[in-house]
């Protein structure tokens, strides 16, 4: 048992240097393994910078890694966190309308940018974009998020079951709204396109700030793990079970549903529609041998970051310049694995 | 040191339902096991949930030594009253060691984990209630009998000054149904305050120091076994087809049978 919990992090702290090193590599124009130590060390102050053109080209590689790793980490947090409130292990971040309110946070964002606003905030629009669309995403995500917990905890004490139907509601006003969105700007060939491309996900052309969105607010998900670890483990036999046992049973739940919703907003608004990860990443680790929340959800930070940074570093070993974006890759792999889950959860529940 | 803990005028129905309890009050005192007993539907379970503070009253109060027990946190309803719940999801992938540390929750420092204190309770429970065998399996790979008898394990390892126990002994063969009544009877002794919601009027007959029956959201009796384990006062409750006696050494039963004593023929 020791020596596990001790090689532990050893192992994730390999996989993840190695993954990170080949997805550093990776990519259009060869480096040499040289040249990327000595970018990413002028990046960090330690040598002098490359020539511009090579120095932009490793800026541009460490900050995609970087963000991976975030996007997975912050992602697979959130759905063991996720899971674990609904007590659901096919639960994901999307049903409470994370992934909803972020693409209709970014449609808004791509509308202002695209010209819809006015003047007032087109004129300074140059290069305004890059912040607009994760800044919007994030903040609708929260949002939305806040409007599913505010609606279920209307009458009192809310049970998982309101919050999963009001969820479903909310995310349902949520996309249609997009969809009209959608509709409207359909003739817009340069607007429709952005939002099109959005919902793919993507982890290209990322920057300082996106590393800075989704860290920060993993740090602050992070936080809570402490806080809703045991209990969540507790509250598998029903949230009476739980309180007889001496929990607290309400600020449980909005602790890990807060702590849910900030990094799941935050891995969308980086990195679109990936949201899958949540939920595959709990249960790969469940495969292996980790049920207990204690573990699983500080097992989640690092088994997410490496699973999505060696999904995305293997498709563009493969495919090179032709890689799928991770939100499309992540669904044509998820939904078979999805339907996997099902069958062998039904097998369980047959056999008990 | 906890004394007693008091229903009083205990009025409580669910949302959108009929009243269940109509103004129960109900007394348990240190060193007593007491039974209750009342047909389905009654609000045993209710009342315990009640006594429990796990729900909200339409009117009364439950006092612990005088003290609203609603008035603390759930952690410090914890460390008194330790719940054993008739029914819990199937928890597949649940340990039965720690379910059981479950058990020790409130008494457990989030920063520091559990002690060899915790253990040592886990494992002391564990043997009290016959279980030990059962510790490295999965909850959802016991029998019925076995998961029963863990989960009341784990209310022994929580180590509550109150005991409010839901059916215990449903899925129990009658050899372990004998263990759990001794064990629930021992705790009782050492000086705790135990509740029963049964229908095992005979067990409850032997090893209960009083017994009160609930009768339609009612309590309609409160007092020694000797007094109410008759036809006068469980008749009216259960219905007709109770048979009352005794033993060779005096102690009361009750065996079901047909209203008209019918025998097979031949």
């Amino acid at each position: 048992m020791r020596t596990r919990v001790l090689s532990a992090p050893l192992w994730y702290g390999l996989l993840l240097t190695g993954l990170t090193a080949g997805s550093l590599m990776l990519g259009s124009s060869a480096l040499a393994a040289g040249e990327v130590l000595e970018g990413t060390g002028a990046m960090l102050g330690l040598c002098e910078p490359l020539e511009r053109s090579t120095q932009a080209i490793v800026e541009l590689r460490v900050w995609r890694a970087l963000c991976t790793l975030g996007v997975g980490a912050a992602l697979a947090l959130s759905g063991g966190l996720i899971q674990g409130l609904f007590r659901n292990a096919l639960a994901s971040p999307s049903l409470i309308g994370v992934t909803g309110g972020a693409s209709l946070g970014a449609a808004c964002a791509i509308l202002i940018v695209g010209g819809y606003a006015p003047r007032l905030v087109l004129e300074s629009s140059v290069g305004l974009d890059a912040l607009l669309v994760p800044l919007f995403s994030f903040v609708m995500a929260l949002c939305t998020t806040a409007l599913v917990a505010w609606i279920a905890s209307a009458r009192g004490r809310a049970s998982v079951t309101t919050l999963l139907l009001v969820g479903i509601a909310v995310n349902m006003c949520v996309s249609g709204a997009f969809a009209t969105i959608q509709y409207l700007t359909l003739e817009e060939w340069e607007v429709s396109r952005a939002i099109l491309a959005w919902t793919f996900g993507t982890l290209d052309d990322r920057s300082g700030f996106h590393c800075l969105t989704v860290f920060a607010s993993l740090a602050v998900s992070t936080l809570a793990v402490p806080f809703v670890a045991r209990e969540l483990d507790l509250l598998k036999g029903g949230e009476e079970d739980a309180e007889a046992l001496g929990v607290d049973v309400a600020r449980t739940k909005r602790v890990a549903l807060v702590a849910a919703a900030l990094a799941a907003s935050a891995a969308v608004a980086v990195a679109g529609q990936i949201a899958f990860v949540g939920l595959v990443v709990p249960h790969l680790l469940r495969l292996f041998g980790q049920h207990s929340y204690r573990q699983l959800l500080w097992h989640a930070l690092p088994a997410g970051a490496a699973f999505l940074l060696g999904a995305d570093v293997l498709q563009r070993w493969l495919f090179g310049a032709g890689a799928l974006q991770p939100g499309v890759m992540m669904s044509l792999v998820g939904g078979p694995f999805f339907l996997f889950l099902l069958v062998r959860s039904r097998r369980e529940v047959s056999t008990w | 040191m906890v004394n007693q803990l008091v229903a009083r005028d205990v009025c409580f129905g669910y949302p959108f339902g009929p009243r269940v309890l109509h103004g129960v009050s109900l007394e348990l005192v240190r060193g007593e096991l007491v039974s209750l007993v009342g047909p389905n539907g009654s609000g045993k379970s209710t009342l315990l949930r009640c006594m429990a503070g796990l729900a909200e009253l339409e009117a009364g109060e439950i006092l612990l030594d005088d003290k609203p027990l609603r008035s603390g946190s759930a952690r410090e309803r914890a460390l008194q009253v330790a719940v054993v719940p008739q029914f819990l999801p199937s928890l597949f992938d649940v340990r039965v060691e720690d379910f059981v540390l479950g058990g020790r929750y409130a008494r457990i420092d989030r920063w520091v984990g559990p002690k060899a204190g915790d253990r040592e309770a886990i494992e002391s429970s564990l043997v009290a209630c016959d279980a030990l065998e059962c510790r490295g399996r999965a909850m959802s790979e016991l029998s019925g009998g076995q998961r029963q008898r863990v989960v009341v394990a784990r209310a022994i390892a929580q180590e509550a000054a109150v005991l409010l126990v839901d059916e215990p002994t449903t899925s129990l063969d009658p050899d372990h149904q004998v263990t759990i009544f001794e064990l629930l009877a021992r705790l009782a002794s050492e000086g705790r305050i135990v509740l029963v919601v049964t229908h095992e009027l005979n067990l409850a007959a032997q090893f209960s120091t009083a017994l009160a029956v609930l009768h339609e959201g009612r309590l309609v009796a409160r007092g020694s076994v000797d007094a109410l384990m008759r036809g006068e006062v469980l008749t009216p409750v259960y219905g007709e087809r109770l048979h009352f006696g005794r033993t060779d050494d005096g102690c009361p039963f009750v065996v079901p049978r047909a209203r008209l004593a019918r025998r097979p023929q031949g």
